[in-house]
């Protein structure tokens, strides 16, 4: 078997595992699992949610170690799932180490819904949200044009390459600004609270916290901070777009500025 | 109720686009979320406590996604991601801003540590399942 190709796919494997959001433990045990297929004395695998090391040793080869630096972090369980399946049959033995990895560059980057779709689906998750909290049909319309007005938001934010808190501020700010002004003069008598937390469920941090509590529990505490942390300055980037288009709302229609 | 079930689970479908979710799976990841949402919904109306709620729906949403991926055999991630988002205290940090705005530092405060609350919640019926099938696993 060819030990470089060996270690190249599995830090692959291991690279768009961590860029989509997995766990810690998973892409450690991912890369390991396919590192012993080479039957050599060590192979280890480091993975912190920065960077990826790995390395195969033995007395008869000189060790190969492969660092890869991780910069992107994003949420795409569709590539978890298959880079789990390659690595499963991998190691099955069902595929060769280089059909591996050309499957592997291929779903590098595999989208399995189009830009349209997932503002559709921004959409949705404001409207359907709005109803899971009992809005009524009223509030639930007025919920489409906010989603749609966030699902913009974002784009633009995206396609501007605003950071992280600015991003989230901004597109919390939006929403709840358009929610409030609908509320007062297009259709009176909305649920404007009801409206503003489902619109903000796009934007809160529920998977990346929810990860953070089981890079904890794995004992990966250096990247259960880190993710917790991240989770907490989302929070407080929404609280405070909220509340800056709240204050301002209030002022503009003749009452205090907070 | 159903209404508010219904919605869940579109939501989470929803949700499923934004996050990729593997086309096969879209059903049952927002089938999972709507049998959490009702969970929570029925626990408020028989005890009164978010918190409780919170923890008793994640811990089924948590159960449900470890035993569907090991039938699927998929990552746990899938489901789990999708089917915890409906107990997420999205509307706490909301309440918690909101009263802060209208200078009500005691309403405030009190959803600030509501947010917490249902966080540890979540937290702790994560904790409880992922080792409960860790145990389980190793015999």
């Amino acid at each position: 078997m060819n030990d470089k190709l060996l270690v190249e796919t599995a830090v692959l494997a291991g690279e768009i595992m961590l860029i989509s959001g997995a766990e810690i433990y998973r892409v450690e045990n991912t890369i390991d699992h396919m590192l012993r297929k080479a039957g050599r004395e060590t192979a280890e695998a480091i993975v912190f949610s920065t960077g990826i090391f790995a390395s195969l040793n033995d007395s008869t080869i000189e060790a190969i170690t492969v660092a890869r630096r991780v910069t992107i972090r994003s949420t795409n369980l569709y590539r978890i799932y298959l880079v789990n399946d390659i690595s499963r049959r991998f190691c099955e033995e069902q595929i060769t180490v280089y059909e591996a990895y050309e499957k592997l560059k291929e779903i590098k980057n595999i989208v399995q819904y189009h830009r349209r779709v997932k503002d559709i689906g921004v959409m949705g998750v404001a409207v359907f949200f709005t109803l899971l909290l009992g809005g009524s049909a009223k509030d639930c319309l007025a919920a489409a044009v906010t989603g749609a007005v966030l699902a913009g938001a974002m784009e633009v934010s995206a396609k501007i390459r605003l950071n992280d808190f600015c991003a989230n501020g901004f597109c919390a700010f939006l929403l709840a600004f358009i929610t409030l002004l609908i509320g007062k003069w297009v259709i009176p008598g909305i649920n404007s609270d009801m409206i503003i937390i489902g619109a903000i469920m796009p934007l809160v941090p529920g998977v990346i916290f929810t990860t953070a509590i089981r890079d904890t529990l794995n004992g990966d505490y250096a990247s259960g901070a880190a993710r917790i942390l991240e989770a907490a300055v989302i929070a407080l980037s929404i609280a405070v777009g909220v509340g800056a288009a709240m204050g301002l709302f209030q002022w503009g229609i003749g009452g205090r500025l907070i | 109720m159903i209404l508010q079930t219904i919605g869940a689970f579109l939501a989470v479908i929803s949700f499923s686009l934004i996050l990729e979710l593997p086309k096969k799976h879209l059903l049952l990841a927002g089938g999972i979320g709507a049998a959490s949402w009702l969970s929570y919904l029925l626990v408020v109306a028989a005890v009164d406590s978010v918190t409780t709620a919170a923890f008793i729906s994640s811990l089924l949403v948590a159960l449900s996604s470890h035993l569907s991926a090991r039938i699927f055999k998929v990552p746990v991630t899938v489901f789990l991601v999708a089917g915890i988002l409906p107990s997420v205290p999205g509307a706490s940090i909301y309440r918690c801003v909101s009263y802060m705005i209208q200078n009500n530092t005691d309403l405030s405060s009190q959803y600030f540590v509501e947010t917490l609350q249902i966080s540890g919640a979540i937290a702790m019926a994560i904790f409880i399942t992922d080792s409960l099938f860790r145990l389980i696993q190793k015999k």
